[in-house]
């Protein structure tokens, strides 16, 4: 069923919660909306999701309304319908929200959901923020995506056991190494672990890594803003933009237009999974 | 010592062979036995028994065992059943009584059992905690580590942890230990499990104090049947005084049937920009719906608060619209003693924390809370 045209989708992804998905997944969109793509991102922390919040904004449709209309009626549901714009100065890009009710986040359906996403295709980019487990969901989307860009904080031991577990499991579960960027962040923070040797537990290389800047950080939440506009000059900043470069390359082009844009494969680790997992 | 019995047993079959078992013995001595249990509590205070064994198979006995220990507070009382069952084993404790033992027995079955039943702390049903959060890195596991090393110290009572975080359980490493068994060989094998088999699935961290460690792998989660889960915690219950069980963050089959068992919930969350209370508030409106609270203690616990001052719970208290029972500060020296594996053991007891984790602990082992 390869569509002519798919977007790129990059997820956010981690293993331990709390070290920065959203704040990526934020920043990475503002930035590729700043390069003149289209852009989407997706909050698919479906039970305390912080697009919003980090944002400011509110929004009455979200993807469980989006979810509903499908099942009511699956050939007049239009994606677009259920997206929300975020909007500061010239930048632009769309947000799906979460359910609005812990209910919705529950009961969520994860076939319908993947259709959902899968119908973003007009977007260049479509980010994904996800939350900190290996559910049907996340699975799901890490699945679709083109990119999975696996990030974490590692300043602790657990931190390192649950990153260095989590690489383990993506590969074992069959997604490409090439497929799966690990970003650490808050890289350069005084912490006991040495990136260094974070690398060589892994047996990988940061693909990037983030600086610490909390009050960067902090004050782009409070005030709604992506960091490009809050804190133009925080070299957490300037990181993000060289992030977002890695991700459209932008030194390789000279011009903002995207060519030869990749199709989202599904690999053929579903059957594993479903071996694994049985009830997917 | 040698036991003075009493035996209620209204299979005739059974109670003779119970008779032989116990006689001519040196630890026991048998004073009298009834096939009925009105017989048993109208006639046993003419004996002087520390030592009653009654067929709880039979449910009008089970009732009456609060008789017994209201007559005789300083007697043992087991109770027999013919299959394992975990829903009698927690009446049975419920009714005061130590815990359950198989028909048939041997002399060393009872004294195994009493000895196991003993040292799990006061008769009376166990305390099941738990520890939740709508989001992750909420200090959950810090706070259920640290709380079960104050209560074992300070109850004098067996204290277990069991980490139901599945895919991601923090405990073995906080303490720095390699477990051979898991919450998914217990599970699995919790068909032939009883009390007496049970031990050997926890790893002893204290004295006092076991812990259940967490699958070995993420994608281990998925051996894991929460229905099972909630047996073991049941059983569990027979040989601990209290159990603390450290959830997934947020809601899922594993954390909402854990909470449904439990009858004390703590909800965490760690104070960073602020919309950890909206979360928090979101949480604490749907565990309503979801029956997570029923008629539970439920705890809102806010970590990493600074200043960790009443002013400050009050304002967390007001944002949030409900009650904020404790807050706990920040400790500086957190990370680098989880790092450590030495967790709790060099944390100084009169650290802000620890005094504020005390203070829960202690309304936990006198009931207060
Ligand atoms: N590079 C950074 N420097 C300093 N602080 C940061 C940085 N990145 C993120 N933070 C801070 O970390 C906190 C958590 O970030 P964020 O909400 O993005 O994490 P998350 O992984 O999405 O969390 P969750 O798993 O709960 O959804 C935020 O309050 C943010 O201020
Ligand atoms: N009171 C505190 N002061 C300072 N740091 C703390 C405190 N409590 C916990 N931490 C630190 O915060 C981090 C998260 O704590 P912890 O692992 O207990 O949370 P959790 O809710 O179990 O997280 P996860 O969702 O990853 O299981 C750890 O680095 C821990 O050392
Ligand atoms: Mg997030
Ligand atoms: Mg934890």
């Amino acid at each position: 069923m390869a569509e002519e045209r798919s977007s790129i989708i990059i997820s956010i992804f981690s293993t331990t919660p709390g070290i920065g998905k959203t704040v990526t997944a934020i920043n990475l969109s503002a930035g590729l909306a700043k390069e003149g793509y289209k852009v989407c991102l997706v909050d698919l922390d479906l039970q305390f999701g912080d697009v919003l919040n980090y944002l400011k904004l509110s929004s009455k449709q979200s993807i469980a309304t989006a979810q509903r209309a499908m099942q009511i009626d699956a050939d007049s549901f239009e994606v677009k319908d259920f997206l929300i714009t975020y909007e500061h100065e010239d930048l632009t890009f769309a947000v799906m929200p979460p359910p609005f009710y812990l209910y919705d986040a529950y009961q969520a359906n994860v076939a319908r959901i993947e259709n959902i996403v899968k119908q973003l295709t007009y977007f260049d980019f479509v980010v994904l923020d996800l939350n900190s487990a290996f559910s049907a969901l996340n699975l799901a989307m890490l699945d679709i995506s083109t990119i999975i860009n696996f990030i974490g904080v590692i300043d602790f031991l657990p931190a390192l056991k649950n990153f260095k577990i989590g690489y383990d499991t993506l590969i074992r579960f069959n997604y490409e190494e090439s497929k799966i960027r690990l970003v650490e962040n808050r890289a350069d923070s005084q912490k006991l672990i040495e990136s260094h040797d974070v690398e060589r537990l892994i047996g990988e290389t940061f693909y990037h890594r983030l600086p610490n800047d909390f009050p960067a950080a902090i004050k782009s939440i409070n005030q709604g803003l992506p960091l490009m506009f809050c804190a133009p000059d925080s070299k957490l900043t300037k990181s993000f933009w060289e992030l977002t470069g890695k991700y459209t390359n932008r030194k390789l082009q000279t011009d903002t237009q995207l060519q030869g844009v990749q199709t989202a494969g599904i690999g053929f680790f579903s059957r594993i999974l479903a071996f694994l997992f049985g009830k997917r | 010592m040698t036991y003075q019995v009493i035996l209620v047993e209204d299979d005739p079959t059974m109670l003779d062979d119970m008779i032989a078992t116990l006689k001519n013995s040196t630890e026991f001595n048998l004073e009298a036995t009834f096939k009925n249990v009105q017989d048993a509590v109208g006639q046993s205070s003419v004996f002087q028994p520390n030592l009653f064994l009654v067929n709880v198979d039979n449910p009008e006995t089970l009732n009456n065992i609060p008789i017994f220990v209201d007559i005789f507070p300083d007697a043992k009382i087991l109770g027999l059943v013919s299959n394992w069952n975990a829903d009698i084993a927690m009446n049975v404790i419920a009714t005061g009584a130590l815990g359950c033992i198989l028909k048939p027995f041997t002399k060393q079955d009872i004294l195994d059992a009493i000895h196991l039943y003993t040292e799990r702390g006061k008769p009376g049903l166990s305390r099941i905690i738990s520890f939740f959060s709508p989001k992750g890195r909420a200090g959950r596991t810090t706070a259920a580590a640290l709380m079960a090393q104050v209560i074992a110290e300070e109850s004098d009572e067996r204290v277990a942890l069991i980490d139901a975080d599945l895919q991601f359980g923090d405990l073995p490493i906080f303490f720095d230990i390699e477990p051979k068994q898991t919450i998914v060989e217990a599970t699995q094998d919790i068909k032939l499990l009883n009390p007496l088999n049970l031990k050997p699935y926890f790893y002893r961290l204290s004295h006092h104090l076991y812990l259940l460690s967490s699958p070995d792998r993420p994608e281990y989660a998925e051996l894991v049947d929460v229905d099972s889960l909630a047996d073991v915690v049941r059983l569990t219950c027979n040989l601990f005084r209290y159990v603390l069980i450290d959830l997934p963050a947020g809601f899922n089959p594993v954390s909402v049937a854990m909470s449904q068992l439990s009858d004390t919930v703590v909800i965490m969350a760690m104070i960073n920009n602020g919309f950890e209370i909206q979360h928090m508030k979101k949480a604490l409106e749907v565990s309503k719906s979801m029956e997570v609270s029923g008629d539970k203690r439920i705890y809102p616990v806010f970590t990493r608060v600074n200043p960790c001052t009443e002013e400050e719970r009050l304002k967390i208290e007001e944002k949030l619209g409900y009650h904020v029972s404790d807050i706990l500060p920040n400790e500086y020296r957190m990370i680098s003693l989880a790092n450590s594996g030495r967790l709790g053991k060099s944390l100084p007891k009169d650290s802000l924390l620890m005094k504020n984790l005390r203070k829960i602990a202690e309304g936990i082992i006198t009931g207060e809370r």
